[in-house]
């Protein structure tokens, strides 16, 4: 049986192969040819997509060059969401490779947040990790940590660096054993049944009995819609990281092993598919 | 403060089990055929300096 080191490194290392192709409508030069790749679920779009844009621009004319944005099917694809995410709300349920269409102009400013730089994308992966830290530690563990530590956290996600995350990310996923748990799970719950980007309350590991709380509880209280009733066909598919965790799964753990490295538990609420 | 990385008897656990059978199962789905793409990130190697 894999140890949960294999969980974390099963989750770190998951990759979506992508098929990247330029908007028909960006004057070019000549032809763009397609662009594949595959990208890590845990990271996000502006990190890891310098190979898409070389790629592309080789075809264009700088003047005709704006913010490189992307659109899966007709829906822009927020950046600030981690790939894995994005992927599993949009698309898990059609035919690999992921289809991208990479915009050069008309960027949609209603739906997406400007990234002029990876700075940009730092900023926002470490105000989620201090988010994160003031519900599980009252923001204790992450403002005990130097400069050089949060430094260490944002390079091995931007280098893809396993280790080097973790070997500082571990002190993030601990709590007094006396307690069971965080003082309250950060997650975000997305649902493609709702205009809100997604549910986020206060939810605490352990119930006031002391028992620990499973993914079924979290979404009882936050979103009961999405249970099948009994005698009911299931109609949504509770989706992290690409697959349907049994609901009887104790939210402390999947807090600890599936969360991604903004040290939230992103959970999808997607229909089933009716093939 | 506890680690969390230990072993526990949870392990054995059927939603544990599950979990670890479903992560194998995509990583054939989204990764076996594949193999051949271009990785998003290149690879370098990691050296960790001492504080000054």
């Amino acid at each position: 049986m894999a140890d949960d080191k294999d969980v974390l490194r099963d989750v770190w290392f998951g990759r979506i192969p992508t098929c990247f192709t330029l908007n028909p409508d960006e004057v070019t030069e000549r032809e763009a040819e397609p662009y594949y790749l595959l990208l890590p679920r845990v990271s996000y779009l502006p990190l890891v997509t310098d190979k898409v844009k070389k790629h592309f621009l080789k075809v264009m004319r700088t003047e005709d060059v704006e913010e490189m944005w992307f659109e899966h099917e007709g829906t822009p694809l927020k950046w600030h969401y981690p790939i894995g995410v994005l992927f599993d709300f949009h698309a898990s349920n059609s035919v690999l490779p992921w289809s991208i269409t990479v915009h050069f102009k008309n960027f949609p400013d209603v739906d997406l947040l400007h990234c002029p730089s990876n700075s940009v994308v730092e900023a926002h992966f470490m105000s989620s990790i201090k988010e994160a830290d003031a519900l599980k530690h009252k923001s204790q563990v992450v403002n005990d940590m130097q400069k050089k530590d949060h430094k260490q956290l944002w390079m091995g996600l931007q280098n893809d660096k396993f280790d080097q995350f973790w070997a500082m990310n571990r002190k993030l996923m601990e709590y007094p054993t006396e307690e069971g748990g965080f003082r309250y799970i950060p997650f975000r719950i997305y649902q493609t049944t709702s205009d809100r980007p997604f549910i986020q309350k206060l939810f605490r590991p352990v119930s006031t009995e002391g028992n620990p709380h499973t993914l079924f509880d979290l979404l009882k209280e936050m979103c009961p819609d999405a249970l099948t009733k009994d005698g009911e066909e299931k109609r949504f598919q509770v989706v992290i990281h690409g697959i349907e965790p049994l609901l009887e799964t104790p939210l402390q753990w999947l807090s600890e092993h599936l969360s991604h490295p903004d040290n939230f538990l992103h959970i999808c609420i997607i229909p089933t598919p009716t093939d | 403060q506890s680690m969390s990385l230990s072993v526990s008897p949870a392990q054995t656990a059927a939603w544990r089990r599950q979990i670890c059978e479903q992560l194998s199962e995509r990583s054939r789905r989204e990764m076996d055929d594949f193999k051949h793409y271009e990785q998003a990130i290149e690879q370098s190697v990691w050296v960790k300096k001492g504080a000054m």
